[in-house]
């Protein structure tokens, strides 16, 4: 249904109206559990298949109306944010409660009303709730959520926009809180495996953001850019000092053998990974 | 094609396959090259650029705007419209009759008086346009400008005002000017978003919701340069990871996203690419903009760059550093004009002198003044006046009667009024040297050619080229516009 805020006679046909209304019997049958239909629905060899593109669909079906494959989305922007905390293992996954205030950046509070918005972060593990439980204040709405698009949410929306943004991608890159998540992500890839040769700790930090094992060429390139990371990281100890964050993080024995640089380099890579599209996306 | 398939269409195509915020695409392919930021040039991409420059409906007068907001409601019976009468009736209540079915914001009907203004009007230019003396600079520019006296709102509480002139509305959710201005024509610049807000003084009422996109994608929101450290929010690295270590991410990302491409094949792919490497040239470009050290002394001067704050008590104007801070804004809306940038929206709050008003009045106007007129003449001079439209607006005005809240005797200050206020225009295809609209002897409502925020919208956007019943976006089964169920355009206005 490609019209689903209009049902009236200005709206369009659905692509699949048996389905629909069998999909309506269904939900009757199961005691109306949304719960029940998400799981007779996601189960489906349907939604089940690849988001590959195939080229013999492209001059058929460009929109994918028919599912003849999975389509292919940016997740919402709440679950971006869930996403870099999970990888990083910062994300308190408690159900419910009181609204959290994450860090504003500076000077962004202040443009409420007449200076009158108190935006108290909040504190502990609090803060790295899911972004479901940010608090909404309308004349200030969380920068990084309304870059990636959550709705003004006083008016209603039936489906969200989809912008892929410059201002996006400075915020993965730069805002404080990816930065922690990507400080965070490199000192458990830097951890995880520290014997083992650079090619299996790349498989793994590929696994642990992107689900799936790289191939042979997505791993080769991320070898070698954290070898230049890693130069670089040498070359500037500061800088790698500064990345790795340790004193911060608390975190001196995380890398047991590795040296500051090489933390650092991690905390690098694991920046880049969280920025990748396939990491912000559902395929 | 159906409508409603072409809107379908046009949503996967520019919106959910789209790149950009505010950033032109189509150059940025040989740029890129040319800088050798790029291996490989970016054609192949095939990138479809919702900020693209896209044709009008008809020729344009203006193809760019700077709307300075004075949020909080400057007083126009002390600035713009001359009352002899009121200051005549001075201290003298108002018959029943008018203020019977009024709703004032603070006002105590029972006790309230007239409050006259100790400004002294004169004429200015050819036109012999009257303006207060707290408007000397802007004087010199009266035959630029098109003063409207008699345009009037529905709201009288400043958020819903802002909203209401800002989105066409008074409510949450609706696009404002500058994403509309956006969405129907693209933006000419390359490395800045096509929708830039500047801010000086108090956070005003309205907020973020001023310069929401609303329902439109948000590719084409305001985008705050803030004052102090990066203009751009996240615009500067995280500590640690320097210029280097960013181009060599930014690389293996473009691999990597490319890689991605082959295996899956979706245009999304090649958007996030594109939009990583605008992100890099924004955090090259914002600098340079920002940087004023390439302007003449003449030029800071006439700003008044650096000019202190005036000796006046003035505790709403929002803390030190207003007058520097407001010229600099004035300045960075013509460099960003230049840079191709289609909408800048200037906010200074707060104008909402419900007491010293006197004071508090010549504080702002000795802030605004010398920097707005300097923003014209320097338009004008270097030729850009013609096609960039000048706005000075607000949300309302201010009453003729004096604020007597919690019954207070001596009248210091005034209410919010709706229903008759000043606005002006000035370049971009509009009228200068002219007054449009007539209020009463008493400045309280309006005598000929009331004009209604709509129409004023309609107005905006005719000068652009934009039918406003034309320019429209498919929400919730609706065709919804910037003039709501409203909006003609004002033919005086146009040249």
């Amino acid at each position: 249904m490609a019209t689903e805020d209009d049902f009236g006679s200005q709206g369009e046909r659905p692509s699949h109206p048996g389905l629909l209304d069998w999909l309506a019997s269904e939900f009757v049958r199961r005691d109306w559990s949304l719960k029940q239909l998400h799981k007779l629905i996601v189960m489906s060899a349907t939604y089940r298949q690849s988001s590959a593109a195939r080229p013999e669909l492209a001059a058929q079906d460009p929109n994918n109306r028919l599912l003849a494959r999975q389509s292919r989305f940016r997740v919402e922007a709440e679950i971006i944010r869930d996403l870099a905390l999970s990888v990083s293992g910062l994300l308190d996954v408690e159900i419910g409660g009181r609204s959290i205030r994450p860090p504003m950046p500076e000077g962004v509070a202040s443009l409420g009303y007449a200076d009158s918005v108190k935006w108290t972060e909040s504190k502990g593990a609090e803060k790295y709730r899911r972004g479901m439980y940010i608090f909404n204040q309308r004349t200030v709405p969380y920068p990084m959520l309304t870059a990636f698009d959550a709705p003004d949410s006083s008016i209603l929306c039936t489906r969200r926009e989809r912008s892929n943004t410059p201002l996006q991608a400075l915020t993965v890159l730069n805002d404080p809180v990816f930065f922690e998540c990507a400080q965070h992500l490199g000192h458990r890839l830097a951890s995880a495996l520290p014997e083992s040769p650079l090619k299996e700790q790349i498989q793994y930090a590929f696994r642990c953001c992107l689900s799936r094992p790289p191939s042979a060429e997505e791993a080769e390139r991320l070898q070698t850019l954290y070898q230049e990371l890693l130069t670089l990281c040498r070359k500037h100890p500061d800088s790698a000092a500064q990345l790795a964050g340790e004193q911060a993080l608390g975190k001196e024995q995380t890398s047991g053998k590795l040296d500051t640089a090489q933390v650092a380099a991690w905390v690098a890579l694991g920046r880049a990974l969280i920025n990748l599209d396939e990491f912000a996306t559902r395929e | 094609m159906h409508p409603i398939d072409e809107s379908i269409q046009r949503s996967r195509r520019d919106f959910l396959t789209s790149s950009a915020s505010g950033l032109g695409l189509a150059a940025l392919a040989s740029l890129l090259q040319a800088d050798g930021a790029l291996a490989e040039p970016l054609q192949e991409l095939k990138l479809t650029n919702p900020l693209a420059p896209k044709p009008p409906h008809f020729a344009p007068r203006a193809k760019r705007c700077i709307f300075i907001f004075l949020a909080g409601a400057p007083s126009q019976i002390d600035l713009f419209d001359p009352k002899p009468k009121l200051n005549e009736l001075h201290g003298q209540p108002l018959p029943e009759s008018m203020t019977k079915n009024v709703r004032f914001a603070f006002i105590q009907k029972e006790t309230a008086v007239l409050m006259g203004s100790p400004r002294k009007f004169k004429p200015y230019g050819e036109c012999g346009m009257e303006l207060s003396d707290f408007l000397p600079h802007l004087g010199t520019c009266a035959d630029d400008i098109a003063l409207i006296r008699s345009l009037y709102t529905t709201q009288f509480n400043h958020h819903p005002g802002q909203l209401m002139m800002n989105t066409g509305v008074p409510r949450f959710g609706r696009p404002s000017i500058g994403s509309w201005l956006n969405y129907g024509l693209g933006s000419e610049s390359q490395d800045l978003p096509g929708y830039v807000v500047l801010t000086a003084g108090r956070g005003t009422s309205g907020g973020a919701s001023n310069w929401s996109s609303g329902f439109l994608p948000s590719t084409y929101q305001g985008v705050l340069f803030r004052s102090q450290g990066n203009p751009v929010l996240n615009l500067g690295h995280p500590p640690g990871v320097t210029t280097e270590m960013e181009r060599a991410t930014l690389d293996g990302l473009l691999d990597l996203n490319r890689q991605r491409f082959t295996a899956e094949g979706d245009e999304e792919i090649n958007s996030r690419i594109a939009a990583y490497e605008l992100a890099f040239r924004m955090q090259m470009a914002a600098p340079e903009l920002i940087d004023l050290s390439d302007e003449t002394a003449e030029t800071r001067a006439a700003y008044g760059v650096d000019r202190p704050d005036a000796k006046i008590k003035a505790h709403r104007a929002g803390g030190p550093g207003q007058y520097a801070q407001f010229a600099t804004n004035c300045l960075l809306a013509r460099r960003l004009i230049e840079r191709g940038v289609r909408y800048v929206n200037l906010y200074h709050a707060s104008w909402d002198h419900h007491s010293n008003l006197n004071s508090e009045l010549a504080f702002n106007a000795g802030m605004a003044d010398q920097p707005v007129a300097a923003l014209i003449k320097d338009l004008k001079q270097r030729g850009l006046l013609d096609e960039t439209l000048v706005v000075w607006g607000a949300e309302f005005g201010r009453t003729p009667l004096g604020e007597n809240r919690g019954g207070r005797k001596l009248n210091t200050g005034r209410d919010h009024h709706p229903y008759a206020f000043s606005v002006w225009m000035a370049g971009g295809g509009v009228r200068g040297g002219q007054v449009v609209g007539r209020t009463d002897e008493l400045g309280w409502s309006i005598e000929e050619e009331p004009i209604h925020v709509n129409d004023f919208q309609a107005t905006l956007l005719h000068l652009f080229g934009l039918n406003h019943l034309k320019l429209t976006y498919n929400f919730r089964g609706l065709n919804v516009r910037l003039t709501n169920q409203g909006g003609k355009v004002i033919k005086k206005l146009l040249a």
